[in-house]
């Protein structure tokens, strides 16, 4: 067995270069590992709202039932669901080095974030113009925070798009651009896999 | 982890991704929820049963994405992200499952409804 030395303040957690290390692995991992975390903070959002959807909660206000719309609601989920296979995609034609595809796998990526968020946006427009915003009632509280957090994930992930479509032309397909890419893609799924999560609870058992 | 790769493009992560495979998360996920829909505009099963069901179509449709977007398996480029979910799934379920419990408990020993009406025509979790 091959000699390994002790650590010490010296030691390196990565080393680059090393043939044993990838650069990429590391990143990607080390993100998987963020976005479990950050599945924790939903996962509490979706216990408050539990506990905040019954009507005494609705403070007099509407319930689960008069907001929700669950065929629109799945007219969203068609949109982010096809705005994540297509970034899918586009990280299909970066195995061949395809630049020209990544990057209109990451605009039409975009186009049907915006038509989800459009959605969600004119939802959360329409209820507070009707009295009906986050302050209305501790449930709405509850609705308003959990739909925001979703978007705001999802409007990190369009700046994140942004400077991709960047840093592609510009850098080429090198070591950092692919780990980045490859982050996003993770994120940009988890979106879906957050939005099953709230399509089912909030615009289906609440409806 | 995988070893290293003087080409970034070579990596096992980038060459996992496959059109056919993305193509069948995002049917196979349409089609669950699709499904889920159907079940909730037909009204027509108990709460309990209904939120087994959707639950349940809720739990392929992750499932599917795991698979097929994710790209989840005990390859050793995966292993690792594979265990940490698995390590994590449970804490998702003790949170809500133990705050809906403890919740539950409250409510119906301490908390009095205003308006029981409302309450009927309206069934959730707490309830």
């Amino acid at each position: 067995m091959a000699h390994q030395a002790a650590p010490d303040a010296n030691t390196r957690l990565f080393a680059p270069g090393f043939a044993g290390h990838s650069q990429i692995s590391a990143r990607t991992l080390g993100f998987w590992l963020y976005m479990l975390s950050d599945a924790l903070l939903f996962t509490a959002l979706f216990a408050a709202y539990a506990v905040l959807d019954t009507p005494m909660n609705a403070a007099g206000g509407p319930i689960a039932s008069q907001i929700v719309n669950p065929v629109e609601g799945f007219w969203q989920t068609i949109a982010i669901l096809g705005s994540v296979t297509a970034y899918s995609l586009a990280t299909v034609a970066l195995k061949t080095g395809n630049r020209a595809g990544v990057m209109l796998g990451i605009v039409a990526a975009m186009v049907l974030a915006v038509v989800f968020l459009g959605f969600g946006f004119n939802d959360l427009a329409t209820l507070t113009a009707q009295g009906n915003g986050m302050d209305r009632s501790g449930y709405l509280s509850a609705y308003f925070v959990l739909i925001l957090t979703h978007a705001i994930h999802m409007l990190f992930g369009l700046i994140w798009m942004l400077v991709m479509l960047v840093q592609i032309p510009r850098d080429g397909f090198n070591e950092m651009v692919v780990a980045r890419l490859l982050n996003l893609r993770m994120f940009w799924q988890f979106q879906a896999t957050v939005w099953v999560c709230v399509y089912i609870y909030v615009y289906m058992i609440g409806a | 982890m995988a070893g290293s790769h003087s080409d970034p493009l070579a990596h096992p992560e980038v060459r996992m991704g496959g059109a056919m495979r993305y193509i069948a998360g995002f049917i196979s996920t349409v089609a669950l929820m699709g499904a889920a829909l159907i079940v909730t505009l037909r009204h027509d099963m108990g709460y309990e049963t209904y939120v087994e069901v959707v639950g349940g179509l809720a739990a392929l449709a992750l499932l599917s994405q795991a698979v097929l977007f994710y790209g989840l398996d005990i390859s050793r480029a995966q292993i690792w992200k594979s265990v940490s979910l698995i390590l994590t799934v449970p804490l998702f379920i003790i949170t809500v499952g133990l705050t809906v419990w403890m919740f539950q408990s409250l409510d119906q020993r301490t908390m009095v409804m205003p308006n029981s009406a409302a309450a009927a025509t309206q069934p959730t979790l707490l309830q």
